[in-house]
């Protein structure tokens, strides 16, 4: 948010030059009340409720899509990712997990494996992730109905982690897990945009392309591996 | 179409555009005017790789589409259609209520919103955007809005080299070719081409694997993101109460596109406003279903604002664009439905004129039904006078349609426009108003059907393919009709008359 507001004027129109001829179409003038807008009937739209067994339906559903699912006990965190990160061969990585109690030892028993873990903080943007070999990360939350993580950005989430490593492990507590994207929306309910983190991204599989030729790649621009711990009882 | 770029770059030349990479696939997307339908198609169809290419491509995902949705929405998917119309609907029957709403709360989150009445002012305004920022490199994610206002030969002209960078994207621009789909861009190329493409152009070793291919792109894409100052995206809603800009792409350049650089810049037609985020939630339920059977597309990034001051990563600066070029035109209430889109797709690979044609016989940005639409509503009738010809009225593609719209309708309209504004050949309006006077009164009719009775009969006669027989059923066969007719007989026989008539045969039923 830098010097934005010190640039002069925008070499478009004004905004009521510009609004002009949308009221012409459409017959209004400025200020006209609106009707209310569709009712969005959470009987129609919602295609997956909390009365379903929504772990295993988020499990399914982002296998479908070609994440690779497991399911443990909290106790089991800190052997599960460090054996994963192990099968992928991943030296370099760096994690943004606080909101696991967690966070501390599994950074300690990953280093202690000889794994580099990186502090992503150290540089703006994304320089130290480019050389990475995985980013681990919890989620904001995740819908059952389309297997779908939400990574959104705060002090303690960059963009990058669920980006630019070819492998994102991606933690999901079970009380994480939301059953409809509807539901996600209603906790949003009121909130000023200002006040919303300044990117929400909904990851629904590996980073795919079927450009050339239809034929189905997966690691294109984003990890061509994502792996979802999900951590039952909490 | 693989002998098309090669052409096209020398076109690029020959009008003495200034060239860029991005250039030369321009006359694809812009020919000279007004645009004339028949070269193009005739070679397309011609072409048995593009039809293979195409036809199979796009059959596969009007099948996908058929299954994914009925799957996941059932019994309900007439009503979520019926909702995701009613709100684009609403929205753009109170577009300035919206644009209004979406500007105060995506400036208080800190987004600087600049307002385009056509092309040039929204070049205008991202050029300046780039220069202020001392933008060298620009990456740039997929955006049909930019196609729309040929942006990029005009950031190459002044110094900002800008690399696309959505696979199919990046390869045409290598391979100086143009989209010809809205969604899957290069659904025309095979990867022989592309293979050469990169080993021109990037040095790479010739190789066909796609997933090669793949990581070839990857990793030249990599050092462009670290090193770009400016990123551009497209935007495939704006949420009005929160001021958000949401891109849905699956291969995760929109997200790099729109977090690397320090600047990012969304090019955004008014139309993709949406009130609330539980109306974004329908749309986005229909359109990754509809558009490529997914659930959701792989990477739904919803954006409010710059990186604030807490977070590490993102723009410092974003800047969004709305562009009108010719929008409110349509708005007019005749029309307005059509500005529903939300570009899925789902009816270009429904269509059986585009799966025979290709995207670009359209000429224009925008391809298929929906192309053959507006894309005469954007660029004038009279430059695209066979676009709404373009079309059997199947209704395959108002049927495919997320947002209902109801597309052979405004066909008709068009075509009767075309009629009134005279724009239809003279020919044409002869042997139309001719048939029409024939089949207005019944002795003509009569007289016409018996004409045709004799000539065809006569002609079977002379083919030796004329049954006798039953005076009501015995007919005979014709595979060389003389004219214009022969392009029918060329595919298929044309069956006789049989020697006696319905007419014929009711009055001998009905004597008393
Ligand atoms: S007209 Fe309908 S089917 Fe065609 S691209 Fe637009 S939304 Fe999709």
């Amino acid at each position: 948010m830098s010097n934005i507001s010190d640039t002069p004027a925008s070499l478009g129109v004004d905004r009521q030059t510009f609004l002009k001829p949308v009221r012409q179409a459409l017959g209004r003038i400025s200020g006209q009340a609106v009707p209310a807008p569709p009712a969005v009937d959470p009987q129609l739209v919602r295609l997956a409720s909390a009365s379903e067994d929504v772990v295993s339906l988020f499990a399914q559903r982002a296998g479908e899509v070609g994440m690779t699912v497991c399911r443990i006990k909290s106790d089991e965190l800190i052997r599960t990712v460090s054996e994963l990160l192990e099968k992928v061969g991943a030296k370099r990585v760096a994690a943004s997990v606080g909101s696991l109690p967690q966070a501390v030892s599994l950074n300690d028993s990953l280093r202690r494996k000889g794994v580099e873990v990186v502090d992503w903080r150290a540089t703006p943007g994304f320089a130290e992730q480019y050389g990475l070999d995985a980013g681990i990360t919890d989620v904001h939350a995740a819908l059952a109905e389309t297997g779908t993580l939400i990574c959104s950005s705060d002090a303690g989430h960059s963009r990058g982690l669920s980006l630019v490593p070819p492998v994102h492990v991606a933690i999901v507590r079970q009380s994480d897990i939301l059953p409809d994207m509807v539901d996600y929306w209603a906790r949003l309910r009121g909130i000023p945009g200002r006040e919303l983190p300044s990117s929400q991204a909904f990851i629904t599989g590996p980073s795919k392309t079927a450009d050339i030729e239809g034929i189905l790649i997966t690691g294109v621009h984003g990890p061509g591996q994502v792996f979802i711990v999900v951590v039952e009882g909490v | 179409m693989s002998s098309t770029p090669s052409e096209s770059t020398t076109s690029g030349h020959d009008t003495g555009k200034p060239v860029g990479l991005s250039v030369n696939g321009h006359d694809l997307l812009f020919p000279p005017l007004p645009y004339d339908i028949h070269a193009r198609a005739d070679k397309a169809t011609a072409d048995k790789q593009l039809l293979d290419f195409v036809h199979v491509a796009t059959y596969r995902k009007d099948v996908t589409r058929r299954q994914v949705t009925s799957a996941a929405f059932g019994e309900k998917h007439g009503d979520f259609r019926e909702l995701g119309a009613a709100i684009k609907q609403h929205t753009l029957d109170h577009l300035d209520h919206y644009i209004e709403k979406f500007v105060d709360n995506a400036t208080a989150a800190g987004v600087r919103v600049h307002f385009a009445q056509d092309a040039a002012q929204a070049n205008a305004i991202c050029l300046d955007i780039a220069r202020r920022a001392g933008a060298k490199l620009c990456v740039k994610s997929k955006s049909m809005v930019t196609e729309e206002t040929q942006l990029l030969p005009q950031l190459e002209a002044i110094g900002v080299e800008t690399v696309e960078t959505d696979l199919g994207e990046f390869i045409l621009q290598l391979d100086h070719d143009a989209p010809s789909h809205i969604v899957t861009p290069m659904i025309h190329k095979n990867r022989q081409s592309v293979a050469r493409a990169f080993e021109r152009e990037l040095g790479a070793p010739y190789t066909e694997d796609p997933q090669e291919l793949t990581q070839i792109a990857r990793a030249h894409l990599r050092e462009k993101y670290r090193k770009a100052d400016l990123g551009i995206s497209g935007g495939n809603f704006l949420v009005a109460e929160t001021g958000s800009v949401v891109i849905c792409t699956n291969e995760g350049n929109g997200r790099f596109c729109t977090s690397a650089p320090r600047v990012h810049v969304a090019f955004v037609g008014i139309e993709k406003l949406v009130p609330t985020f539980e109306h974004l939630g329908v749309m986005l339920k229909l359109l990754a279903r509809t558009s490529t059977g997914q659930p959701l597309t792989v990477y739904t990034h919803v954006m409010t604002g710059p990186r604030r001051a807490h977070e590490h990563g993102g723009p410092d600066e974003m800047h969004v664009i709305l562009l009108d070029n010719g929008r409110t035109e349509i708005l007019k209430p005749e029309t307005r439905e059509m500005l529903r889109c939300i570009r899925c797709g789902a009816c270009l690979n429904a269509c059986p004129v585009y799966r025979k044609v290709g995207g670009h016989s359209y000429g224009a940005v925008y391809s298929g039904p929906i192309g053959a639409l507006i894309t005469p509503m954007f660029r004038g009738l009279a430059n695209y006078p066979d676009l709404p010809n373009a079309s059997s009225l199947c209704g395959a593609c108002y049927e495919a349609c997320p947002v209902k719209i109801n597309i052979p309708k405004y066909l008709i309209q068009l075509r009767a426009e075309m009629v009134s504004k005279r724009i239809t050949k003279w020919s044409d309006r002869l042997v139309y108003r001719m048939w029409a006077r024939s089949l207005g009164r019944s002795w003509t009719y009569r007289l016409g059907g018996w004409a045709q009775k004799l000539f065809f009969r006569w002609q079977a006669r002379v083919a030796g393919t004329l049954e006798l027989g039953d005076p009501y059923r015995s007919r005979g066969w014709l595979n060389d009709l003389p004219g214009p007719a022969g392009g029918w007989t060329s595919q298929r026989d044309m069956p006789t008359p049989p020697a006696k008539s319905f007419r014929q045969w009711w009055d001998e039923q009905n004597r008393p």
